[in-house]
């Protein structure tokens, strides 16, 4: 049962937080999982489900808080959603609901397959599908990386 | 317009067993809270009758409280019922509706409990402004909800 709030999660900052519930449920496939209005129906406090994670999904309530379409599109975290299954049919999902595909999804040195798109707010997403087993000795040689904390 | 808190989780079963256990069972799944008490003792809650009944509390004295009137009865989708806690002023009924979707394998249930703004200063509000009176009452029903799942595992 996933009633439990994980370690860590995500707070995103939206103009329209409501419009990016509706637009992150189509095109991820989040669900709303928590929802508080007030006395006259301002948004609250939100939050979406994916799997044993959430995200919370809010306005820019403070001076410090905001989107990435009020700051001239910059982002100075994204958020990364990591599925196990079909992740191109995830990127055509993503893009049939307006996500604009900055990185189509290409497979990784590191055995994962990933594409990077932004949402009608400007915020960056980066989705990933592990698709192959790569060992560190294989990285390493083929990046020339030193690797730690790979088992 | 009016406040809302909405809960929603995944139940392991179908809209008919979810439905079933949420108003047949909820005597055995319902975890009566402090914070959230409709009577000072609690009791045991049941629903009472289908369209037009009401849910109760039923107290060890075998004295009865009566939280709310079933406002809308459409199983195995759609309960709507009246929601008041015995520290209410009486004439005072928020409303709390519970849907269950079908999601593959699993039902979708959600809880949305309208009105609870309207609590007055008192015992009921335990003297919280309503930002944090009503995130008190999301967590009060994702517990809930959490512990209805739980018993469809």
């Amino acid at each position: 049962m996933a009633d439990k709030f994980p370690s860590l999660s995500s707070a995103v900052c939206y103009v329209d937080p409501r419009e990016a519930l509706a637009w992150l449920e189509q095109a991820f496939g989040f669900e709303v999982s928590m929802l508080i209005e007030d006395g006259e129906g301002a948004l609250a406090h939100s939050e979406m489900r994916f799997g044993e994670s959430i995200v919370m999904v809010g306005s820019e309530w403070s001076a410090d808080h905001k989107s990435p379409r009020s700051i001239g599109g910059k982002n100075t975290q994204t958020v990364h959603i990591q599925i196990d299954t079909d992740i191109d049919v995830h990127c055509e999902r993503a893009r049939a609901a307006g996500a604009e595909i900055i990185m189509e999804p290409a497979t990784q040195f590191y055995g994962d397959r990933t594409y990077r798109c932004r949402d009608p707010e400007g915020h960056i997403w980066t989705v990933a599908q592990t698709v192959e087993t790569v060992t560190r000795e294989q990285m390493e040689a083929e990046t020339g990386l030193k690797i730690t904390g790979w088992a | 317009m009016t406040s809302k808190v909405y809960v929603a989780l995944r139940v392991k079963a179908t809209p008919e067993r979810a439905f079933q256990a949420f108003v047949g069972e909820i005597g055995a799944w319902w975890r009566p809270s402090l914070l959230f008490q409709t009577t000072p003792r609690p009791g045991v809650l049941s629903f009472e009758g289908g369209e037009g009944g009401r849910l109760i509390e039923t107290r060890e004295s075998g004295k009865v409280f009566e939280i709310g009137q079933i406002r809308a009865w459409d199983p195995p989708h759609r309960l709507v019922f009246a929601w008041r806690q015995a520290n209410f002023p009486p004439d005072l009924h928020t409303e709390v509706e519970v849907t269950f979707e079908a999601v593959g394998a699993e039902t979708r249930v959600a809880v949305e409990h309208r009105g609870f703004h309207e609590v007055p200063a008192g015992a009921a509000r335990h003297g919280w402004p309503d930002q944090l009176l009503l995130v008190r009452l999301a967590d009060f029903w994702r517990g809930q909800v959490a512990a209805f799942g739980g018993r469809l595992e």
